[in-house]
């Protein structure tokens, strides 16, 4: 059985590790973001029409980051990385069907921390190597949270190209639901028929009173449709949408964020879509903590993903006792 | 029969092992799609990884369980995914990740040793090749001297292949004996023997000896029509050729039947005059009963003192010249013979005794009770037992190889047909420990188990006799088919001693008894509901039990037998006779014997009939006429005359 390449550099010299940072290294809140309204004047709460038609066809694509410190180079980390992205295709007998799927595998470190040998095992070993600069070097915890945007950024990568991939073949009624922005790809936010589902709100779009309308809103009820004002992203239109009732719960519970084409015809699909994906909270998620805004079929797909990827980079049950002799 | 798959394989699904569910060296888990057609009674490979020709390990495993489950955490989430209402429930976009999980058991590993744990590894459906592994038939399927008995084909997923009974095992001598059992009409208890001795008849390998069958035919018409053809469907004679077994009738069937209390016609359903004339009667005098008298008797009348005097009658009167001041000389050889040496003790003593209570040291009462049990069986089985005739049994010592020899016993008295039971066994038993009965092993097929070794109520003789078998007579080569409704009421060693066993349908209640403990709870579903023509096999080599499905007999059944050759009323008394005369001579003229018994007691025409039946002669209407004796004229008396008076009366008056 060949080697791997993080048992090559310990070989070479570098001191074994295994921890995956805790979660705590979480992504940065981003900023407030204007948006500007194209549905109406001011944000509304609209209720959705009644006989949603569910696409016969509909891809979903969800990607998974795993990470784990593997070795010390002195005080530099040498961190493995995986990530992966799979598109599961639904299709008139409801189930669910992987499509197309993608990985990567990573080496995060300071390079020239490295002895010789561990870089030449580096090389030979054909593993991407992602080299953090010297300047993100020092306490282990800033050194993670750079590796941690590197992850990141290599997942959305991965994400961004089978979605495109994807899109391409995608059939003249097929739908494809992405987890997360769909505003991140030109091909992508100008697709037709694209959606972006959207979990996590750090990102503020609306103050004062529109926010309050926005955070309040009743269930299977969507807001007003606006365009979000970033220069980071592709213009996309987009709208809230409430799955589940949110009274006794927090304010964010089922609240989603939809992501559609920046055109006329998605002011007059939002209902109609906005009532097909309420439709998709059944099955319900569960045990997923986050069921109340996760999609089903995209709960499959982590399922999947999270199912192929490598065994040791999953947090091991046990705890870090020190090694025994064998 | 062995047939090797054309193209490589296609894996039907993968070993899981978790902590919870690990893979053992008896047991493994498995997944397979949703849409499979693996079930329950499934033989699976599962092949480790380097398998063939790296020599990794490969294992055989039945599926005893299945379960399914989706990714559903609790009920509570589907309904609240349903918003409570079940309709919506089937409406959901998506169907929900399932999963299909089968436990097996381990059939057979290979290597065998080091005993491991089932690798977690790919799983095929076997084929031909691996289910001769897995069930070990490969040993007795192969080499220059087999010993393979089709006894199925094992089916799943369209695949069929057969199933072999070892005969070492299932004939003797290394293990013997066959039970089944299952509930009455569904679990075609006498369909599988028929066919399994069809199958034993044309496999048993020669150089393992000459076989036979008794069948006792306890009830119904099952057996009497084993020399006829039935109707097969297409399907059936697949079978039987995937099976190696030729379709068709037994070739040597021998049929005995007691008389009826005529002593003339016989006791049995196969009456129809195409077919009555090859039932053999089945006669038995004093002699034969008496070696059985232990049979006549209840719990009750087991002691000492009954026993010491039916010996007494046996090794002293029977047979013997006897003589005794008390009663005179005798000659004992039928009832009648014994019933007037019972009178002339009684009237011995009651005349001569000084008030003596007994005779010979056995009290009065003693003899009473033998007197009254031995009569009891002469009035009871009548037609079975004669009161004074010659014996006509069976062909002891001269059984032929593959023939089934039928004994009816459906109409007798219970009490007959224990006589029947324990009398026949017994000589076969005798006959096979002098290695002088004709063939070298012999199946007997007892159906209702239940009745004749019951598990618990009185220990019967024929209980004995039938536990003797079931220990020791595979090596005489003695083999027990046993047949029950429910096999939790049969004598547990009578049971626990066949090397085989097989089970129909199974009723619910009794798979709930412990001996079905072993089970799993999967397999007893599919017991209870086990369609007509499947059973479940369980032989030395199979380390699990297997379902196997078996083509109809090619016999034709009870109830059509009685259809194509319905019962005919019994014939008057000298038709009878006269049939049973062409039976052993087709030349002889129905009407000449009709005028020889004209006018003769019926007693004395069935006398010569028995002894006819039982020499056999060339010539069996001069044997009979001369048996019968010659015609007596009547003697009728002569016309009174008046004596003439010496004297002429003379007209003179006074």
């Amino acid at each position: 059985m060949p080697r791997s390449w993080v048992d090559a550099i310990v070989a070479a010299g570098v001191v074994p590790a295994s921890y995956v940072p805790e979660a705590s290294l979480g992504r940065p809140d981003e900023d407030v973001v204007p948006a500007e309204l194209v549905e109406g004047d001011v944000l509304r709460a609209h209720a959705l029409p009644d006989g949603a038609i569910t696409p016969a066809a509909v891809c979903f694509l969800d990607g998974i980051q795993h990470w784990k410190v593997v070795g010390h180079a002195g005080a530099t980390p040498v961190v493995r990385a995986h990530v992966a992205a799979a598109v599961r295709r639904r299709g008139a007998d409801r189930r669910l069907r992987t499509a197309a799927e993608r990985s990567r595998e990573l080496a995060i470190t300071h390079v020239a921390a490295l002895p010789a040998a561990a870089r030449r095992e580096l090389e030979r070993s054909g593993v991407d190597v992602v080299d953090l600069p010297a300047s993100d070097l020092g306490q282990p915890s800033r050194f993670l949270r750079a590796a941690r945007v590197r992850v990141d950024r290599a997942r959305e990568a991965v994400e961004r190209e089978l979605a495109e991939a994807c899109i391409a073949c995608l059939g003249p009624a097929e739908w494809l639901v992405v987890d997360g922005l769909l505003s991140d790809s030109q091909v992508l936010a100008e697709h037709p028929r694209a959606l972006g589902v959207i979990k996590s709100h750090g990102t503020q779009y609306f103050t004062g009173a529109d926010l309050e309308r926005a955070l309040t809103l009743p269930a299977a009820h969507r807001t007003s449709v606006f365009l979000p004002q970033s220069h980071q992203h592709q213009p996309v239109y987009s709208w809230y949408l409430r799955l589940w009732p949110w009274e006794g719960n927090d304010l964010l519970y089922g609240l989603v964020r939809i992501e559609a084409r920046a055109h006329a015809a998605t002011l007059v699909a939002a209902g109609a879509i906005s009532a097909w994906l309420v439709r998709e909270r059944a099955p319900v998620s569960t045990p997923d903590a986050r069921f109340d805004r996760l999609l089903y079929p995209i709960h499959d797909v982590e399922t999947y993903l999270r199912s192929r990827a490598p065994r040791d980079l999953l947090p091991a049950p046990a705890s870090r006792l020190p090694r025994t002799g064998s | 029969m062995i047939q090797k798959p054309d193209a490589a394989p296609i894996p039907i699904g993968r070993v899981v092992a978790t902590e919870l569910k690990p893979a053992t060296p008896h047991q493994f888990h498995f997944w397979t799609a949703n849409e499979t057609t693996v079930g329950i009674g499934a033989i699976v490979k599962v092949e480790g990884a380097g398998s063939g020709e790296q020599g990794g390990r490969v294992v055989y495993g039945v599926v005893t369980d299945g379960f399914a489950y989706s990714d559903l955490a609790t009920p509570l989430h589907d309904v609240v995914g349903a918003e409570g209402d079940p309709a919506r429930a089937a409406d959901a976009p998506t169907v929900r990740q399932e999963i299909r999980l089968w436990t097996a058991a381990v059939l057979r590993q290979d290597p065998e040793e080091p005993l491991q744990p089932v690798p977690i590894a790919r799983v095929f459906v076997a084929n031909d090749a691996d289910i001769a592994r897995a069930l070990r038939m490969d040993a007795y399927l192969q080499g220059a001297q087999p010993t393979a008995i089709p006894m199925g084909l094992y089916t799943s997923g369209g695949l069929e292949s057969p199933v072999y009974l070892d005969a070492d095992f299932l004939l003797g001598p290394e293990a013997a004996h066959l039970n089944i059992s299952g509930v009455s009409g569904l679990a075609t208890k006498t369909s599988a023997v028929e066919f399994l001795l069809a199958s034993i008849f044309q496999h048993f390998p020669t150089h393992r000896g000459k076989v036979a069958a008794v069948c006792f035919n306890v009830k119904g018409s099952d057996l009497c029509f084993l020399d006829q053809a039935g109707a097969l469907d297409e399907e059936d004679r697949r079978r039987y050729a995937r099976l190696g077994v030729a379709a068709g009738p037994f070739e040597k069937v021998r049929y005995y039947a007691p008389l009826k209390a005529d002593g003339v016609n016989l006791n049995t359903l196969r009456t129809h005059p195409d077919l009555v004339a090859d039932v053999e009667p089945l006669v038995w005098g004093l002699g034969e009963v008496l070696d059985f008298a232990e049979v006549l008797l209840n719990r009750d009348d087991i002691d000492a003192k009954a026993d010491a005097f039916i010996d007494f009658l046996a090794d002293r009167v029977l047979n013997k010249d006897f003589d005794d001041p008390l009663v005179g000389r005798h000659r004992v050889q039928t009832f009648a013979d014994l019933e007037a040496l019972f009178r002339a003790i009684f009237d011995g003593l009651e005349l001569h005794g000084r008030g003596s209570d007994s005779w010979r040291t056995h009290h009065i009462a003693t003899i009473r009770k033998v007197r009254n049990r031995l009569s009891n069986v002469s009035t009871r089985c009548k037609g079975l037992v004669t009161d004074d005739g010659p014996s006509n049994d069976l062909p002891w010592g001269q059984l032929e190889d593959r023939a089934v020899y039928v004994i009816d016993i459906a109409n007798v008295d219970p009490l007959g047909q224990d006589l029947v039971f324990a009398r026949v066994v017994s000589k076969l038993r005798e006959h096979l420990e002098r290695r002088d009965l004709g063939v070298d092993a012999v199946v007997v097929f007892v159906d209702e188990l239940n009745k004749y070794a019951p598990g618990d109520g009185p220990d019967t003789y024929v209980r004995k006799m039938l536990l003797d078998i079931s220990e020791r007579g595979r090596y005489l080569g003695l083999v027990l088919f046993g047949a029950e409704q429910f096999r939790s009421q049969v004598h547990r060693r009578v049971v626990g001693n066949a090397a085989t066993q097989v089970f129909g349908r199974m009723d619910m209640d009794e798979l709930a008894t412990p001996g079905y403990q072993v089970l799993s709870p999967a397999t007893k579903i599919k017991l209870a509901t086990l369609p007509v023509g499947e059973l479940m096999v369980r032989h030395p080599h199979f380390t699990q039990p297997i379902f196997v499905r078996f083509p109809r007999p090619a016999v034709l059944r009870g109830r059509d037998g009685m259809e194509r050759f319905p019962l005919t009323p019994d014939l008057p008394f000298p038709d009878a006779v006269a049939r049973q005369l062409v039976r052993l001579d087709r030349a002889i003229r129905p009407n000449v014997v009709k005028d020889l018994v004209a006018d003769r007691t019926e007693d004395d025409v069935r006398r010569a009939l028995a002894a006819t039946r039982r020499a056999r002669p060339a010539d069996p209407l001069a044997y009979f006429r001369k048996a019968l004796g010659s015609r007596v004229a009547p003697d009728v008396p002569r016309e009174r005359r008046g004596v003439p008076p010496l004297k002429p009366i003379s007209e003179e008056p006074y």
